[in-house]
């Protein structure tokens, strides 16, 4: 019954855990001890705690899972979540920037935000819940510094538009924007590529470089996830 | 002339003027209160005015500047509207932007922290009120809608039971042998709109409608050797397309009672949890809203509801209730009769605290509350348990079962 831990061999702030059973199970360093947020399991090793991520529950575990080769959320990172819904995610984010790093959620349902601000940011320096829609960033401009990474996961058509527009206010030059995007469209004699070619096409138009996709069945086989660079931006003015 | 440009940057601190070197010209600090800065973020995010930007504009405007530049479109409208002076939108703009990588070092800058790790304390804590904020806003006044949702919900009921009764008395002229075997009106329509004059009332037919093998034989055998009369082919249409209508408003009606419990789990989570989404919504409209509901003791809350059956129970004769709508709660109407007073008093007062939660602070303790009263009703039962000779005046339950529906008149409806 002993655990042991590792560090994840390409990504800072992320661990392996080894349990009664063979396959190491992924898992971050609980950045408010004695808490969980979606039911997911605690393990105490040595003098740490640790949340085990599930993959099932979260993409971004999912595409680590899956051989993610970039991480650009790291120990310090200032990440911009848009999407953030009642935390699962984003907790784990939170983990892994850790109490130097800063976390902005933002998401538009007042029921999820109200759960994550109870269950989480409140236990949590580092994040900070933001309600509103992530289609117009002006009305959080007040309150959100330049970040290194933006997560995007809103489950909404035009995301990679929406993204855009929270890069260019956001976003640091050369910093990463991860997008989950659809992948399976209802019309199944479509190409899965030919449904969110046109999303990435978005992002490339607007300063972005694609350098990975990543495929994220079995864990979710409705999505990928798409790491991308910022390496230019357009000033616009309305 | 020459055209000086200010940038104006809100923010967490406060408003602070850029001029054109990109260094600070003018700036008002917020009050370093957490709720007070909330509530100017809240107005600034929504476009409105807040009383630093005047003055920060106006030290601008003696400095020189004559054209202001803002990146939220909303609030530079604002500004042009009621400050009277010349606006630019750019967004992003380069001040921004500078100000958003360094918002640590303006914070030491202009003393609002003395140290730039400060700021992500004050950023977490003002982003948390922001959001509570908002959420209030976005929930308020939301309770008057459970309340005249509820109200539909019982003019349905009514509608239904008047239309209802009589489909059945003008169906049954033709064929009077279904009221009876058809208990709900629901069926009823159902079976009427699909199958029209009882010759199509075969056993095939009615079991198609998802009715049990054994009550389609018993009533396609009433439809075979019915006394009623005959129907013309403009009567049963005419009763057809009133079978129609009810069955829309029942669909109404549950689209309804799903509308409630959505807008409960917005509204009062805590409430729902602890009392489900149906009652928790009845209560908060017999007291005609959230708040008038928070502000009841207890006590008035496990008696809410009475007044209504107490005069059922004078116009029918029925016995005069006990309890308010809170005994249609499994945890009152299920205990032991002896205790029922008691677990309605533990029960009403835990829902006070989860009705105040919502109220006022929304915050989640619904499960909390709930495994607490879980815990109170269990010792109480432990403390009184049921004495012996109860257990022999129990009748066997198969002759309950057959009691039932003979001792209450037919139940029409759901
Ligand atoms: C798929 S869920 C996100 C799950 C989350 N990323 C996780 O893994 O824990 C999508 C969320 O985006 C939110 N959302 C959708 N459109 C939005 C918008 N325009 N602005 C902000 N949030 C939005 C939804 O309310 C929902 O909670």
């Amino acid at each position: 019954m002993d655990a042991e831990v590792q560090p994840h061999r390409s990504f800072e702030g992320v661990f392996q855990v080894f349990l009664e059973e063979k396959s190491p199970r992924l898992a971050t360093l609980n950045l408010s001890p004695g808490r969980n947020v979606y039911g997911e399991r605690l393990v105490r090793i040595s003098d740490a705690e640790y949340r085990l991520w599930d993959p099932f529950r979260s993409k971004l575990a999912g595409a680590i899972l899956k051989g993610l080769k970039h991480l650009p959320i790291k120990l310090g990172s200032r990440v911009l979540y848009l999407g953030a819904a009642s935390g699962t995610t984003a907790s784990h984010v939170s983990d892994i920037v850790g109490n130097n790093g800063y976390v902005y959620c933002v998401e538009f349902a007042p029921r999820s935000i109200r759960d994550l601000i109870n269950n989480v940011c409140k236990y949590r320096g580092n994040m900070a819940p933001i309600l509103a829609d992530a289609r117009i960033p002006s009305q959080y401009s007040s309150i959100v510094q330049s970040v290194n990474a933006i997560y995007c996961d809103v489950a909404q058509p035009e995301q990679a538009k929406l993204l855009v527009s929270n890069a260019r206010l956001f976003l640091e030059k050369e910093g990463w924007a991860m997008l989950a995007i659809k992948s399976r469209s209802i019309d199944v004699t479509m190409e899965p590529s030919e449904v969110y070619r046109q999303e990435i096409n978005v992002l490339k138009e607007n300063g972005f470089v694609i350098s990975e996709v990543v495929r994220l069945e079995p864990y979710d086989k409705d999505h990928v996830l798409v790491v991308a660079k910022y390496m230019s931006r357009s000033q616009y003015i309305s | 002339m020459n055209v000086l440009k200010a940038t104006v940057v809100t923010s967490v601190l406060g408003v602070i003027g850029f001029g054109e070197d990109g260094k600070i010209a003018a700036y008002k600090l917020f009050s370093q209160n957490t709720l007070e800065i909330a509530a100017k973020l809240v107005d600034i995010d929504a476009g409105k005015n807040v009383s630093e930007i005047p003055e920060v504009v106006k030290e601008l405007k003696e400095k020189g500047f004559t054209k202001f530049v803002f990146e939220n479109p909303a609030l530079s409208r604002t500004v042009q509207a009621q400050l009277n002076v010349e606006v630019e939108v750019v967004s992003p703009s380069e001040v921004g932007e500078n100000f958003r990588r360094k918002m640590g070092e303006y914070a030491v800058q202009t003393g609002f922290v003395k140290d730039a790790s400060e700021l992500s304390r004050w950023i977490h804590d003002v982003s948390m009120e922001v959001s509570q904020l908002k959420v209030r806003k976005a929930t308020e006044k939301r309770d008057l809608m459970i309340v005249q949702a509820v109200q539909a919900l019982d003019d349905m009921d009514k509608t239904l039971n008047l239309i209802s009764t009589r489909i059945r008395e003008w169906y049954g002229l033709h064929f009077p042998e279904l009221d009876r075997l058809v208990e709900k009106h629901e069926v009823y329509a159902n079976l009427v709109k699909n199958l029209g004059r009882k010759k199509d009332f075969t056993q095939e037919n009615i079991e198609k409608l998802g009715i049990s093998q054994n009550k389609a034989a018993q009533i396609a055998k009433a439809a075979a050797s019915s006394m009623g009369g005959e129907l013309k082919d403009q009567d049963i249409i005419q009763i057809q397309s009133l079978c129609s209508c009810v069955l829309g408003l029942f669909e109404e009606k549950s689209s309804t009672e799903k509308y409630i419990e959505d807008l409960m789990e917005e509204v009062a989570p805590n409430t729902s949890f602890l009392s489900g989404a149906t009652l928790g919504a009845r209560l908060i409209a017999i007291a005609g809203g959230l708040m008038n509901l928070a502000k009841m003791p207890a006590s008035t809350i496990q008696v809410l509801g009475a007044e209504k059956a107490l005069f059922r129970s004078l116009t029918t004769g029925a016995r005069p209730p006990k309890h308010g709508i809170i005994f249609q709660h499994a945890l009152v109407h299920g205990s032991n009769r002896r205790l029922r007073g008691k677990v309605a008093r533990i029960f009403s007062g835990k829902l006070a605290i989860a009705v105040r939660t919502d109220a006022f602070s929304g915050t989640y303790i619904g499960d909390k509350l709930k495994a607490d009263l879980e815990k109170r009703v269990d010792e109480l039962q432990r403390k009184y348990p049921e004495p012996k000779p109860k257990t022999h005046e129990k009748r066997p339950p198969k002759v309950m079962g057959k009691m039932k529906p003979s001792r209450r008149r037919r139940k029409h409806g759901r």
